[in-house]
């Protein structure tokens, strides 16, 4: 039991650093880490031993999150977010208004579906079919959202030719 | 010859098998746009990657480590509950050892039957869910039990023949969720008896709170789920 716990541990690094790539500040990503890391302590029983624990994790924090951004959209709907990169969360704790980097910026802007597929492919360097199988879509999908995402961070980013 | 974007990006990834890996190599040779656009993939792919990559090199903070590090998870807040509700459970709890009863008489044989207010556990099933510590292995495994919004008690199961989610009422196990037992349909990490993402992810909208951890759930297991 306690190499569960360890293998978690030596994960934490990985997984805080998809939970930025996710979330919109580093407060939101750290809290993030925390509810994946109680969720995967309670749900330990359904990961079988021999498989990919990384794989199980990062898919336990991308529904975590999927969840919390419902929850959010739900709380903040007449709230206008304002244009990403200026830093301002409008909602979030002080300790949260980061000056946000120009790429964690335009991956803010990304809709969600492309920015996990960025998020698993290029910041955590998952093999295409990897990500697919955390997100459990087929290839096509991740391929797709993946192709598309990119193009907008290059315009984003001004990479475009 | 036209690359599609995908394959394009699959190969500036080093994502293709080598017979498509010749194939555009093949066109960017004939085609300098194409290669270019290899450039920036990569260049954009270096570019995030070195982005987030400070972020695994800093100190994980210590409310993060210690949930990993002790032996003592926090146990979830427990709710108080009115005094009405608890009567109102005393009267289900009631009724149900009767209905108990009528349906220990009937002895169905099969994982599930039918009644008016829907299908329910029966057999092997039921006797699983009521019974089965979470993690167990067995035909019939549960991975999680939670309440939902209703405060009723829930949990994922996995067998051969069913997987799904199933609350407990006056009646039984209530499915609310089922879908066809499949030992390893999703691939390398998820092999028999793990639930599928997709039941992880009802089972997480129909949550409040957290998930049962393991003194909780005999906890609730002792007072018959209600």
């Amino acid at each position: 039991m306690a190499a569960f716990e360890n293998e978690m541990l030596a994960l934490l690094p990985r997984l805080r650093r998809f939970a930025r790539a996710l979330a919109r500040d580093a407060a939101d990503a750290d809290d993030l880490c925390q509810i994946t890391v109680e969720k995967a302590l309670l749900a330990r029983g359904s990961w079988q031993p021999g498989t990919r624990l990384d794989s199980w994790m990062y898919r336990i924090m991308r529904n975590a999150w999927i969840d919390t951004a419902r929850a959010r959209s739900r709380a903040s709907e007449t709230f206008v977010d304002a244009e990403a990169g200026a830093g301002i969360g409008g909602d979030g704790g002080a300790e949260a208004r980061v000056a946000l980097g120009e790429v964690e910026a335009a991956m803010r802007r990304l809709p969600d579906d492309q920015r996990e597929a960025v998020a698993l492919v290029l910041v955590e360097g998952l093999a295409y079919k990897e990500a697919a199988e955390v997100l459990d879509i087929p290839m096509g999908t991740l391929t797709s959202r993946l192709v598309r995402g990119r193009q907008a961070l290059m315009l984003d980013l001004g990479e475009a030719a | 010859m036209t690359i599609e974007p995908e394959m394009l990006m699959a190969y500036a990834d080093g994502q293709l098998d080598p017979l498509n890996t010749k194939r555009v190599e093949r066109a960017i040779a004939g085609d300098p746009a194409l290669a270019r656009e290899v450039e920036r993939h990569r260049a954009l792919r270096k570019r995030i990657s070195d982005s987030f990559a400070p972020v695994a090199d800093e100190q994980v903070p210590d409310r993060l480590a210690a949930l990993l590090k002790s032996d003592v998870v926090d146990l979830p807040v427990p709710r108080t509950r009115p005094i009405l509700a608890r009567w109102r459970e005393a009267a289900a709890l009631a009724a149900c050892l009767v209905l108990g009863l009528v349906i220990g008489l009937k002895a169905p044989h099969g994982p599930v039957s039918g009644g008016a207010g829907g299908l329910y556990a029966s057999g092997s099933l039921a006797t699983a869910l009521d019974d089965q510590v979470g993690g167990a292995d067995g035909t019939v495994k549960v991975a999680v039990s939670f309440r939902d919004k209703q405060g009723s008690y829930c949990r994922v199961f996995s067998s051969r023949a069913t997987d799904g989610i199933a609350c407990r009422d006056a009646s039984g196990w209530a499915l609310r969720r089922t879908q066809q037992g499949s030992p390893t349909q999703h691939g390398d990490y998820a092999q028999a008896g793990s639930p599928d993402p997709e039941l992880m992810a009802a089972a997480q909208d129909m949550m409040a709170g957290e998930p049962l951890d393991a003194k909780a759930e005999e906890a609730a297991r002792g007072a018959g789920w209600r």
